[in-house]
């Protein structure tokens, strides 16, 4: 990690990893199948520096993105990773 | 915490890897105490990290490792060898000073910091808007966090049932409001973004004041958006400062010197001798303090270049350079290389401006040309505000739901200046369309058009025969789901009233 904290940026919303045991519980919520969730690559500097934090995360965790709305106030938004990386 | 950084054969690594924990044996002198070694295949990143308990003198013993077979000196105990994502040479720190070559053995600092996540925005509300929030959730109903905000005013003059009632209500219009299952959102965007870019002038704007700078608006721009381009054609930073510099304008000025690319060119004149085949440059005092830069840095930034004799000048402050080759040919690619040599600032940016915002009184940087990724890394600059205008290089240092947000930011940005109103929803489902798949996609063919999974659609977008052939050739199937394959072969679309089906059933006599 360089000197800066990505997460902390005014840009990137909240990026939040949902536990194993409640992804079920998520996935029923917006009833939808895990790989038909957004995606967000594993190289991803926000993931990147989740796993500082976290340690490694594997491919198919869903990250919980709680992003400011102009709209809502606050909205909630699923991605999972994906193992693909982009350059 | 100081660390060490060496180079080393992969083979040796590998040894490490198996035998660890053991003792290694290195030709240095090493100070006793440090913990950390980073290590190098290549001079340029390191993609190991060595962890080190214990610094000993080397004794002749066979269970040590040994790096050489002569000249060993120190004996490190390696507890653990980590692969780790590679970090290039500049992030490491010598003293203030960024390290651009090293020697083996050398102490160094790895500046870091704590990565924390933002606090969750629950914590953010106030009480009253929590309180309101968990009473719709009992009463089963869905609000946001903003209509929960504009109701925290009712809720003291209303009494609680009165309350009841009025979320009750707002929950039904909302829900009313919502948009109907099976509804075409996306053409209703693209029609809504479509109809307002017709109106659009195709002018470039210029900032007004003394030091103009041109930066891409208008439809160009929008199109430049939606088409993720690599490289914008206007690409531009708002470099923020941290609170305690913003104010005050020596340190500004510091800051857009340091930002600014000086080339030799800017602070001197290069005068070229054929007869001696020999290059002077001849240093412009002036415009030297003026981009801050002093003799020592002329001459660190020549003895990186290659293949040159660079011949100082203690008398007058003329440098002269001489090409090792002799040749005119040589001689003019010195002179051209010399131009374009960088003594000081972040590459890629090209100029720097500084403005005072009106309202808040504090500097604000404008760049022309971008580099996020080096100038977030500069002391003064607030890496939590500072943004570019360059979408992809965003997806690429702060991740893809920064993106998300800038491509919604600069698109309304883009149509708001003109005086355009489009509705908010449309510009975050075209941004939410774009970053689906974990990296920045176009709008059209190379994008999300190109993917879709109907051959026919695709045929109906752009490169009929293309699409067809191929789909001829592999044999795909077309289940008919869309909209523009069911128009092509007849049938009503799968939208609106289309969307259902309608099974008869007869009665049973």
């Amino acid at each position: 990690m360089g000197k800066f904290n990505v997460l902390q940026h005014d840009l990137v919303p909240e990026h939040h990893v949902v536990p194993k045991k409640d992804e079920d519980k998520v996935l029923s919520e917006i009833g939808i199948a895990r790989d038909l969730l957004p995606k967000i690559s594993r190289s991803d500097p926000a993931i990147k520096a989740l796993e500082e934090i976290h340690g490694p995360l594997e491919s198919g965790t869903i990250i919980k993105i709680i992003r400011k709305s102009p709209t809502m106030g606050y909205s909630v938004y699923y991605r999972a990773i994906s193992s693909e990386v982009f350059k | 915490m100081p660390s060490i950084i060496f180079k080393d054969t992969k083979k040796n690594i590998q040894t490490l890897t198996k035998k660890a924990p053991v003792k290694y044996a290195v030709e240095a002198d090493i100070k006793p105490g440090i913990t950390e070694a980073y290590v190098t295949f290549d001079k340029k990143v390191f993609t190991y990290r060595l962890r080190i308990s214990a610094v000993d003198e080397y004794k002749e013993d066979t269970s040590v490792i040994l790096k050489k077979q002569t000249g060993l000196k120190t004996t490190l105990s390696v507890e653990v060898v980590e692969p780790m994502d590679p970090i290039p040479l500049s992030q490491f720190r010598k003293g203030k000073k960024k390290l651009t070559e090293f020697s083996d053995f050398e102490e160094v600092e790895l500046p870091r910091i704590e990565v924390v996540e933002k606090t969750n925005y629950m914590d953010s509300l106030s009480s009253e808007v929590k309180e309101i929030l968990e009473l719709a959730k009992k009463k089963n109903v869905e609000i946001s966090v903003s209509m929960a905000e504009e109701l925290t005013s009712y809720k003291k003059s209303l009494k609680p049932k009165q309350f009841d009632e009025l979320l009750m209500r707002v929950a039904k219009d909302l829900e009313s409001k919502r948009i109907d299952p099976f509804e075409a959102v996306g053409i209703i965007a693209a029609q809504s973004i479509g109809e307002p870019g017709t109106q659009m002038t195709m002018r470039t704007f210029h900032f007004a004041g003394v030091r103009e700078m041109n930066v891409t608006l208008g439809l160009p721009r929008l199109i430049e958006i939606v088409d993720a381009r690599r490289i914008p054609s206007t690409p531009s930073m708002t470099v923020y400062l941290k609170p305690e510099f913003e104010k005050s304008e020596d340190i500004v000025m510091n800051v857009v010197k340091e930002l600014e690319n000086t080339t030799v060119i800017d602070v001197a004149d290069i005068v070229t001798d054929i007869t001696q085949m020999l290059l002077t440059i001849r240093p412009d005092e002036a415009k030297m303090s003026e981009r801050l830069v002093n003799h020592s840095d002329l001459l660190d930034a020549l003895a990186k270049m290659k293949g040159i004799t660079v011949i100082s000048d203690a008398s007058n402050n003329d440098i002269v350079v001489k090409p090792q080759q002799e040749s005119f040919k040589r001689l003019y690619q010195v002179q051209e290389q010399l131009k374009l040599l960088t003594i000081k600032g972040v590459p890629g940016i090209k100029r720097a401006i500084a403005r005072v915002d009106q309202v808040t009184k504090s500097w604000i940087l404008y760049t022309q040309g971008s580099n996020l990724k080096e100038v977030l890394e500069i002391d003064e600059v607030d890496a939590n505000r500072t943004y570019t205008n360059d979408i992809i290089e965003i997806a690429q240092v702060l991740g893809i739901e920064a993106a998300r947000n800038a491509i919604y930011n600069e698109s309304l940005r883009t149509l708001s200046e003109q005086g355009l109103e489009v509705d908010q929803r449309h510009l975050m489902l075209v941004a939410d369309m774009m970053t689906f798949g974990g990296s920045v996609r176009a709008v059209g063919r190379q994008g999300i058009s190109g993917r879709k999974s109907s051959v026919l659609a695709r045929a109906a977008f752009e490169i009929t025969t293309k699409h067809l052939l191929r789909a001829g050739l592999l044999g795909e199937v077309d289940p008919l789901t869309g909209v523009a394959e069911n128009i092509i072969v007849g049938q009503p679309i799968t939208l609106g009233t289309g969307a259902v089906n309608l099974v008869y059933r007869a009665f049973s006599k």
